[in-house]
């Protein structure tokens, strides 16, 4: 049986001046899977994760709801929210304010918060102003910052930068609790071996331009390759 | 919107640019007002000076309108870099990216930021408290009305300042570019100000809506409606413009296209607004104002008046029969036309030009000639041209003055001493909080 998919994108493209970021990039988001966006550096995964949550302005191209029509700006924030990498928000703010502010702000569940804060956890932090906190401790503010917000796509760049790998592991342990919760995750993930483990399927970006989606089986087999890495390194 | 707000205001009580203009302020207008006040207090005969000088001394010249300036140089050089820490410090740590995902317009975001910014600078007028106070407790009067508009003068040019950094905070990609580009904005204003100074025509018309010009004229108890609108737009027009350029997921070419839409927009607006005639003198002491006696004589002449006035633009006399009478004639005769012939900018090798300082009035078929600046020598003219004899003036209508021979006692304490360390202490107290 075939499921409608959540979210599709058709053809997304972005240049820069006489540079090409992304090119015709199309693929479907099913509800509650969790998807991972891999390629190597300068792939293109930021820019396109900008792009689907309308922080950066696409060239060409169109994302389509469940229901099959173009994507409005009320149709993306009520859908989708998007946790970018390598910022530091709100740094003079308590991280338990901040926390608040992204449920109350955003509309999110305060009954999550708790459970959200103790599965990353960041109870000890909670009194600390974010602007002090360590790259790590910062980051898994930023994942509970997104795990707040009730949009049912929730988009992160990089979830586990900066993670050693036990809290990698919880990390993943707790995307893994909100997707089966039925919350659908795309994770953009520089890590293989981390995207392998955690995601249900794969886009697999190069040079701009979607080289495969599937399964980690799926792009193994289609690669020839003996694991994931090796299908990585075949396909771009 | 709540959070928004809640959100807005402790970034502001977070921001060290906040704190230091905080404490920086009482200073600023301890040093105004004490010396202000220590002028006041001489020509009111303090230390022996001539008795009777500062008789018909008003406070709003005398101690309000310098005190009050200090806003100017907080507004000018302080504020600025406040707005500029609460607009682009979003876009800088990435909030702005989380927030735009949010349901609220962009203008709504901004309309928050402008808001708690602007009780901000409610909040940093509290050392004119303290002034009024101690102005107070020396005996000194005070005229609420005057009060109120020198203030809201000080307000308005707040929202400008609000408007300039939002908007330059929004367009440019740095805090160091957007701080660039607000004071270029702000010298931009002084150097109008100046080619007004000597050029005049249509860059006097422009110089009104400049911060300086429109603070003096509040400065001086007068409220113009026109000046006021065209304030606000210019305002609204600043925050509009940050919003079009925050939503930082519109094609920048759209942005573009939208602010350039939106500044023939205001254009129009602010052309609408120059229309405006009302204006209300608020000063005790009616100093934008004939007597009420001579307005009731010049409302009596209804045939349009035209005045020919052969002043350079630096030509002093040109400044005082501007300042003595014709500000005050347009308020109550807006069919008034006034036209300055001169060949220099300075007049001074015209002196020996025909016709040169001569003023020709015209009203209907009549007219006559006068060299005359003063208000006395204007009105005496234009009652012979039109026929009109005016009532006397009566005794209660003079105003006497406030003069107050008292030196500016416990000021310094206040504003150098208390005030800093008051803000210091709130300071610490809440990093001690927060750490």
């Amino acid at each position: 049986m075939t499921t409608s998919p959540l979210l599709t994108v058709s053809g997304i493209s972005k240049t820069f001046g006489r540079l090409a970021a992304i090119e015709d990039v199309s693929f479907r988001v099913e509800p509650g899977e969790i998807l991972g966006l891999i390629g190597p550096n300068g792939a293109g995964k930021t820019t396109l994760f900008e792009c689907l949550a309308g922080v950066l302005p696409p060239s060409r191209g169109q994302l389509f709801t469940a229901a099959g029509r173009p994507l409005t700006a009320d149709d993306r924030s009520s859908l989708i929210f998007y946790v970018p990498d390598g910022i530091r928000p709100y740094p003079d703010q308590s991280l338990g304010w901040v926390l608040d502010f992204a449920v109350g702000f955003f509309g999110g569940h305060p009954d999550n918060a708790r459970r959200v804060i103790e599965s990353l956890q960041l109870t000890p932090l909670l009194t600390q102003r974010v602007g002090v906190l360590s790259k790590g401790q910062a980051k898994r503010a930023l994942l509970a910052f997104g795990l707040l917000t009730p949009q049912p796509v929730l988009m992160i760049d990089e979830p586990f930068e900066g993670l050693d790998l036990k809290q990698t592991r919880d990390a993943a342990a707790t995307l893994r609790a909100h997707a089966n919760g039925g919350r659908t995750l795309f994770l953009s993930i520089h890590q293989i071996a981390d995207a392998a483990r955690v995601c249900d399927r794969l886009l697999l970006l190069s040079g701009g331009r979607l080289r495969g989606e599937g399964t980690a089986a799926e792009l193994i087999g289609r690669s020839g390759a003996s694991d994931l890495e090796g299908a990585f390194l075949a396909l771009t | 919107m709540q959070w928004l707000l809640a959100k807005e205001w402790r970034e502001l009580w977070s921001a060290r640019a906040w704190w230091l203009m905080l404490v920086l302020t009482g200073p600023l207008v301890g040093l105004s007002f004490i010396n202000a006040v220590q002028m006041y207090a001489e020509l009111s005969g303090l230390n022996g000076t001539a008795v009777g000088v500062g008789e018909a001394f008003s406070p709003l010249v005398g101690v309000w309108a310098p005190t009050f300036s200090a806003y100017e140089l907080v507004a000018a050089f302080l504020f600025p870099f406040v707005v500029i820490r609460l607009v682009g410090g979003d876009r800088q740590n990435g909030a702005l990216k989380l927030e735009m995902q949010q349901q609220i317009s962009s203008l709504a975001r901004v309309g928050a930021k402008a808001l708690v910014l602007l009780t901000a600078w409610l909040v940093a007028m509290l050392p004119l408290v303290i002034a009024g106070l101690l102005w107070k407790s020396y005996g000194g009067s005070s005229y609420a009305p005057e009060l109120a508009t020198i203030a809201f003068g000080h307000v308005l040019n707040a929202c400008l300042t609000i408007a300039l950094g939002a908007a330059a905070a929004a367009v440019a990609e740095h805090p160091s570019t957007a701080a660039i580009i607000t004071l270029s904005v702000t010298v931009g204003t002084w150097v109008i100000s100046f080619i007004a100074a000597l050029q005049g025509g249509w860059w006097e018309l422009v110089a009104v809506f400049t911060p300086p010009a429109l603070v003096a004229q509040f400065q001086h108890g007068l409220i113009r409606l026109d000046v006021t609108l065209s304030t606000l737009a210019l305002a609204a027009f600043g925050l509009v413009l940050a919003a079009l350029w925050l939503r930082i997921g519109v094609p920048a070419q759209r942005r573009l296209v939208e602010s350039i839409a939106a500044l023939g927009t205001v254009a129009l607006i602010i052309g609408a607004c120059t229309m405006a005639r009302a204006s209300w003198d608020a000063s005790e002491n009616r100093q934008n104002s004939f007597s009420e006696t001579d307005e009731a004589a010049l409302r009596s002449i209804t045939t349009p008046l035209h005045i020919e006035a052969h002043f350079a633009m630096e030509d002093s006399r040109r400044a005082e029969l501007e300042r003595m009478a014709l500000v005050k004639l347009r308020r109550i005769m807006p069919r008034l036309t006034v036209t300055y012939v001169s060949q220099t900018s300075v007049g001074l090798y015209e002196q020996n030009t025909e016709h040169y300082g001569e003023i020709n009035y015209t009203l209907g078929s009549k007219t006559d000639t006068s060299r005359i600046v003063t208000a006395e020598g204007v009105l005496e003219t234009i009652y012979g041209l039109a026929g009109v004899t005016p009532g006397v003036e009566r005794d209660d209508e003079i105003f006497r003055g406030h003069p107050l021979a008292v030196p500016p006692r416990h000021a310094s304490a206040l504003f150098f001493g208390v005030w800093p360390a008051a803000i210091a202490a709130a300071w610490f107290v809440r990093y001690r909080r927060q750490a």
